[in-house]
């Protein structure tokens, strides 16, 4: 830099007069860092503005913003959180933005009390050999009511209703909304029979199992909003076929039970209808006694009068009529004429069950 | 030349900038702290935002995460008031509330937080204990209460985790707590299994009898239910019957204005469908009209 014209002393140095005109290189040198300095001084401003810039930010459509100011949330509740779109604030250290995922849903699985699988096993589906006794340091299982030991693992499908609680209040949220699951589930078991939880009453445990874990979240206001929970039951591997042989008679039992409600049908209908057509037939005789004698007694009203007129005859005539109406009905007739020394004769007959038709043989006595 | 009004706003800025880092600080919404001055703290602030602070040596912050923390911790044997072994563990949800309490105890070590846990684990342990003895093994699985007992037996035992961090003064608070795990002794496991395989065993053969009684009981019950009906039939069908002979009776008056001419036709009605189908009759020469064989024509014709 130039020395002031001025200078404190207000001794000018003898050599060197300030008026005379610099030399050739120290000009050179003054000219060079003037134009260093401004370039300097546009990198500055450039450096300025780059460092405002750096202010923006997106937030997605799946996301929330917040803005800590000094390390402290703008705004209250709602209000603080930023919706999706291009925001500014300034750089840091002064303001600090945070983003929230709000997206979709979240899950946790709680396997505290499934017994101990490597990942492998898991993918592959495929069960690690059972010992006779199960250590419980390594493997988790649930005690039920009725102090039977079962393996159960539930899944949790959640949303975060409030990203400032969630993210702001906890260390790690998914991990606290992890132990709610696992003590949902062993407090759930804990209060349900061993059969109900594995067969009669899956969906009841189930929703036990949803409630609680709705309930501690609420309680312990992890800012979340329980969507789904999944749990899955089964027998320890070791008494998996005493297990299985009681639903196998479970199977038998409704299977004898619904054959004798079969027959039991049967047997009723056949009854029934049965007991019906009794009951017609004796309709029908008693409106068939009723009819005939009813014809019969009308006839006899009509004949009576031609019966008093000539009884004998009428009853000659009535006789012979029939006689002759019932000979020609007949299929086979027999006449014995009379023998000649008056008295009857002798008649056998040989009767053939196949063939109704009678074979007569006579023979003189 | 004269001086650049820039290098003074910049410099001035500089200066700005260096007093600001030297004399304030910030507290994060996650954060509490506490400031010490010349070692001992004398200022907690658990407000987030911008403090002012003598610059070091003579003050000093020490900011702590005030969020809840997850702790889990051991699992530990304990013994019910009915004698049962049982395993127990609980998590926790922590997190440091008072940053001047907190300090003398643990800012002294690395980590403050899983010194801090350390000593949360041991108290939990001995709380556990503790309340476990006090409870039969009835009040953590049951059938009847609807898990009453259970929450009760986790409220002791952040009552008693509670009441041992407010006589330490730790300045730490238990948000909650919940039993984790509750397990048998590996040991009890192997007659834990030996009982449950007898149960189910009784529950199969009861499945099998239970089916064939009731099946059983079932058919019996339709033929009853059958010969009921059969029987119910019969007695109808007689009963109707002796209507129709009833109401047949009143036309039988109309019989008894001659009773005679009445049996004759009965009789000879009787005698025609008798004979209908089938049938083989046997004449001789008494019977009319086959008497006519016999001469009876003849003596007519003789006349």
């Amino acid at each position: 830099m130039n020395d002031h014209p001025h200078s404190p002393d207000g001794m000018p140095d003898p050599g060197l007069p300030p008026e005379t005109p610099m030399d050739a290189g120290s000009q050179a040198l003054a000219e060079a860092l003037r134009s260093s300095f401004a370039i300097v001084k546009v990198v500055m401003v450039l450096l300025v503005l780059l460092f405002l810039a750096s202010g923006f930010f997106t937030v997605g459509p799946q996301e929330r913003a917040i803005i800590l100011r000094f390390g402290r949330a703008q705004g209250e509740g709602e209000k603080a959180l930023l919706l999706p779109g291009l925001h500014w604030s300034f750089p840091y250290p002064i303001d600090e933005s945070i983003r929230v995922s709000i997206s979709g849903l979240q899950q946790v699985r709680s396997s505290v009390g499934w017994y101990a699988v490597t990942p492998e096993q898991e993918l592959s589906g495929a069960e690690p050999p059972a010992g006779a006794t199960l250590n419980p340091i390594a493997e988790g299982y649930a005690l039920t009511g009725d102090a039977n030991i079962i393996h159960t693992k539930a899944t949790l499908t959640y949303r975060i209703k409030d990203p400032v609680r969630y993210v702001f209040s906890f260390v790690n949220a998914s991990n606290a909304v992890q132990n709610a699951l696992d003590n949902a589930l062993l407090r759930a078991a804990s209060r349900f029979r061993v059969d109900d939880v594995l067969t009669r009453d899956i969906a009841g445990f189930q929703e036990v199992v949803r409630r609680q874990v709705t309930q501690s979240a609420e309680r312990q206001d992890l800012g979340i909003l329980v969507e789904q929970c999944a749990v899955q039951s089964v027998p320890p591997r070791q008494l998996k076929d005493a297990f299985a042989n009681v639903l196998k008679a479970e199977v038998m039992r409704s299977k004898v039970l619904n054959e004798a409600r079969g027959s039991e049908n049967q047997v009723t209908n056949k009854a029934s209808a049965d007991a019906e057509s009794r009951i017609n037939l004796a309709q029908s005789d008693r409106a068939r006694l009723v009819s005939d004698v009813g014809a019969q007694a009308e006839r006899f009203q009509e004949i009576l009068p031609q019966y008093q007129d000539h009884p004998a005859l009428f009853v000659q005539q009535r006789l012979t009529e029939t006689l002759g109406r019932v000979l020609t009905n007949v299929q086979d007739k027999i006449f014995l004429s009379d023998s000649a020394n008056g008295k009857p004769k002798e008649l056998r007959l040989l009767l053939n069950r196949e063939v109704p038709k009678p074979v007569t043989e006579e023979k003189k006595p | 030349m004269k001086r650049n009004p820039l290098t003074l706003i910049i410099a001035l800025l500089l200066i700005l900038i260096f007093g600001f880092l030297l004399f304030s600080f910030q507290v994060r919404t996650t954060d509490v702290a506490v400031v010490t001055t010349f070692g001992s703290p004398t200022r907690p602030i658990t407000e987030p935002g911008l403090y002012v602070k003598a610059p070091w040596p003579i003050q000093k912050v020490w900011t702590f995460d005030r969020r809840v923390q997850n702790f889990e911790d051991r699992l530990t044997e304990g013994l019910t008031s009915d004698s049962f072994n049982l395993l127990t563990s609980v998590y926790v949800g922590w997190r440091v509330s008072d940053p001047t309490a907190f300090f003398p105890r643990f800012a002294g070590s690395a980590n403050p937080i899983s010194a801090a846990e350390t000593l949360l684990d041991q108290w939990l342990g001995n709380a556990k204990t503790a309340v476990v003895g006090k409870h039969p093994l009835s009040d953590f699985v049951s059938t009847s209460d609807n898990g009453a007992a259970f929450v009760a037996i986790e409220k002791e035992i952040l009552e008693g985790i509670q009441s041992q961090i407010r006589t330490n003064n730790l300045g730490l608070q238990v948000e909650f707590l919940g039993i984790k795990r509750l397990q048998l002794p590996e040991s009890v496991s192997q007659s834990v299994f030996d009982r449950m395989t007898s149960e189910r065993k009784v529950l199969a053969d009861r499945f099998q009898y239970e089916g064939e009684a009731e099946a059983q009981r079932i058919r019996s019950d339709a033929e009853r239910k059958a010969a009921e009906l059969l029987a119910n039939a019969e007695s109808q069908a007689t009963r109707i019957k002796g209507i129709g002979e009833a109401e047949a009776a009143k036309s039988l008056a109309v019989f008894q204005r001659n009773p005679d001419l009445a049996s004759f036709i009965f009789r000879l009605n009787a005698l025609e469908s008798s004979l209908k189908e089938r049938s083989v009759l046997i004449f001789d020469q008494q019977t009319p009209p086959f008497d006519l064989f016999r001469g009876a024509s003849t003596n007519l014709l003789k006349k």
